[in-house]
């Protein structure tokens, strides 16, 4: 799962940064509306967490023009504006989720996985797939009930398929979503990673589907 | 017309110098009329004591009966006209007819330059005489020609003129006194409707005073305007101002707070946290004590419970999609809250994100009115079917500054800026079971006088 962070203030943004990559996503980051509604733009993100005072393009203006766009990532404002005029006009210009600063990372975390989950049409904290159960609030995945170990990069593949469960999803399509934008894109380590998973995992949840990408299957 | 009031001073005090005024002019007419009369009857006697004096001096003879004076008067017994001749010695040589049988009575003055004397006396019949004498020569001879007019016909008709012209005056008195009372009616009447249009601002109906009013008090509608511009701008730079203070302070005490916490068995990590915590809610509480502070002064808003309800209902369903909000919009004849749109989006916002907080899936919302003799109330009942609050709770919740869920980060059930608000407007807020099973909140707010009609 791929994150966008546009926050001005930096040490915000650091801080953002590093409970969203230790929570197993990938982070890009941003410190002006201008640069944030560009990477918005651009890229595919699976959240965006928006502070709405932002210099060069305020946060509502990126929010409504990627709206206008068609762009249709859950957003999550911050803002230390918590009246609820603001938090009318913030959830009308097309956010999903406000949060007022100062805020708990926890709670940061957590909204920012529902908004994930039901983007993706998941009710609850736990998806599964066949034995496969993933406790997306908790990072933890087990096969019939027993704990597997998996390192991060494994973690935010399989979380990734199974947020997508049914769908054929591209190797191009998982480089986007796994991996910031500085990381050294090449698709072969998505192989690697696939290859590994299927170690730990049961032989049939995930497919290859030849010229297009892997698919866990519904149950 | 009230004691105490403009209208009812002005009435008075022009009513007393009418009264005043007329009553005077009234005895002043009298006077000079009566006088007008006595110097014509003076210059009557006068004329006739001359011709009196005429004939005797023709005839040479005083003793001569046949004196014609050409007014009836002189011949009737006891008419108060009258004429005598009288030598030096005060013997009588000859009278009119009318004097005939009487004793006259005699003038005491002296004679003036021209010979002439004259004095008021009685007759015996008790007539009040004005009586002119002339001193004369005739044939050696000396006499005193004197002859009487009747004063009390004079006076009579001076009576009977200043009775009319008492009549005549009270009629206009009246006429003035009802003129000044419609005056002072009209002239105040703008004073009036003034003090309506300030009403209409203070009940929430308009924004500023309108219409237009005379020279004189113009400026005082065009003052409370400026007033009321005024005012609004000082509450819009507050609360800019806090809008501002809060965001300059929030971030900073976001990242210490998330520094500290990730770095938990520090001691100082731990100090940071507990006091950035205690920031925190100092920000808060006085942040909202200064927007509370900022808007006890607003005057003249309404607001449309109904669409603001609508507004909150269709974000409160987008933030949680799991609860179903049973909002049942009431007819158009709902009154408008009195007070400020922002205000009643704090109040209802909060309680609504309560009971969506805390339901367990089933919100609904209704809203009424509430009409006593002398105001009229908003209700708005916001429900949930969620755990609910025992009556100790429930009576807990609303002491101030009282968390039932502190442990539950970000949680607080914002009913502190809910229940300032509450008092703020003089309302009130309640909290009961539902039938739904949940907590029943009810805030009840003064309702403006007349709704807008017009909802879009």
């Amino acid at each position: 799962m791929r994150i966008l962070v546009i926050e001005d203030d930096t040490n915000l943004n650091r801080q953002v940064k590093e409970a969203l990559t230790e929570g197993g996503y990938a982070v890009d980051v941003a410190f002006d509306g201008e640069e944030g509604h560009f990477l918005g733009d651009t890229e595919p993100y699976d959240a965006v967490v928006l502070d709405i005072g932002l210099p060069q393009m305020d946060g509502l203006s990126v929010l409504e023009e990627w709206r206008r766009a068609g762009k249709s990532m859950p957003v999550l404002l911050l803002t230390a504006r918590d009246r609820w005029s603001d938090k009318v006009q913030g959830i009308d210009a097309g956010a999903d989720d406000y949060l007022a600063k100062p805020f708990h990372m926890e709670e940061l975390l957590a909204r920012l996985r529902a908004l994930v989950r039901r983007a993706a049409g998941h009710a609850s904290n736990e998806i599964t797939a066949g034995p496969v159960r993933l406790d997306v609030k908790a990072g933890k995945v087990t096969v019939d009930g027993q704990a597997i170990k998996l390192t991060s990069h494994e973690l935010r593949l399989l979380s990734y398929l199974m947020h997508h469960k049914g769908k054929v999803v591209s190797r191009t399509e998982l480089t986007e979503h796994l991996y910031d934008q500085d990381f050294d894109r090449d698709s072969n380590t998505i192989e690697v990673f696939v290859g590994r998973l299927r170690k730990k995992l049961p032989e049939t949840v995930i497919h290859t589907v030849r010229g297009l990408g892997y698919q866990i299957l519904e149950d | 017309m009230r004691k105490g009031s403009i209208a009812f001073s002005l009435f008075w005090l022009s009513a007393a110098w009418l009264i005043l005024a007329l009553v005077g002019t009234a005895f002043l007419l009298t006077d000079l009329y009566s006088r007008a009369l006595d110097s014509n009857l003076i210059s009557q006697l006068r004329f006739n004591v001359d011709t009196i004096v005429s004939a005797t001096l023709d005839s040479r003879d005083p003793n001569f009966a046949d004196i014609a004076v050409p007014d009836s008067r002189f011949n009737r017994a006891a008419t108060g006209w009258y004429w005598v001749i009288r030598d030096d010695a005060g013997d009588i040589l000859s009278t009119s007819g009318s004097a005939v049988g009487m004793l006259m009575p005699e003038i005491e003055a002296p004679f003036d330059v021209e010979n002439y004397r004259s004095a008021i006396l009685a007759d015996e019949a008790g007539n009040r005489l004005r009586a002119i004498e002339r001193a004369t020569t005739v044939n050696q001879r000396p006499l005193h020609i004197m002859v009487t007019g009747n004063l009390d016909d004079i006076l009579r008709s001076a009576g009977d003129f200043r009775g009319q012209t008492l009549i005549v005056l009270g009629a206009v008195g009246v006429a003035l006194a009802i003129m000044s009372a419609i005056v002072a009616r009209l002239a105040l009447r703008p004073i009036g409707r003034l003090g309506t249009a300030i009403e209409k601002v203070r009940e929430g109906e308009a924004e500023t005073i309108t219409g237009s009013y005379p020279r004189e008090i113009a400026p005082l509608a065009e003052e409370v305007n400026e007033l009321l511009r005024s005012n609004t701008q000082i509450i819009e730079r507050a609360r800019n101002a806090v809008g501002n203070l809060a965001h300059g302070l929030k971030t900073p005490l976001a990242v210490m707070r998330n520094e500290a916490s990730a770095a938990k068995d520090n001691p100082l990590a731990k100090v940071v946290t507990s006091e950035s915590n205690k920031m925190t809610q100092l920000v808060t509480t006085y942040l909202d004590r200064a927007r509370i502070a900022a808007r006890t002064s607003v005057v003249g808003k309404k607001a449309d419970a109904t669409t603001t309800m609508l507004r909150l209902v269709r974000v409160m369903e987008k933030l949680n999609k799991n609860v179903t909000i049973a909002f049942k919009r009431p007819d158009a004849s709902l009154p408008w809250f009195r007070g400020d749109e922002g205000d009643l989006e704090e109040m209802a916002g909060n309680l609504l994100d309560n009971a969506c907080k805390w339901s367990g899936g089933v919100v609904a919302v209704t809203m009424f009115a509430e009409r006593t003799p002398s105001q009229q109330f908003l209700l708005i009942r916001i429900e949930d079917d969620g755990p609910g609050l025992t009556e100790e709770e429930a009576q807990k919740v609303l002491r101030r500054g009282v968390r039932l869920d502190e442990k539950t980060p970000g949680s607080g059930l914002g009913l502190d800026i809910v229940k300032e608000l509450v008092d703020v407007y003089g309302g009130s807020l309640q909290l009961r079971r539902s039938v739904l099973g949940g907590v029943l909140a009810e805030l009840k707010l003064p309702a403006a006088k007349v709704g807008g009609l017009v909802r879009s």
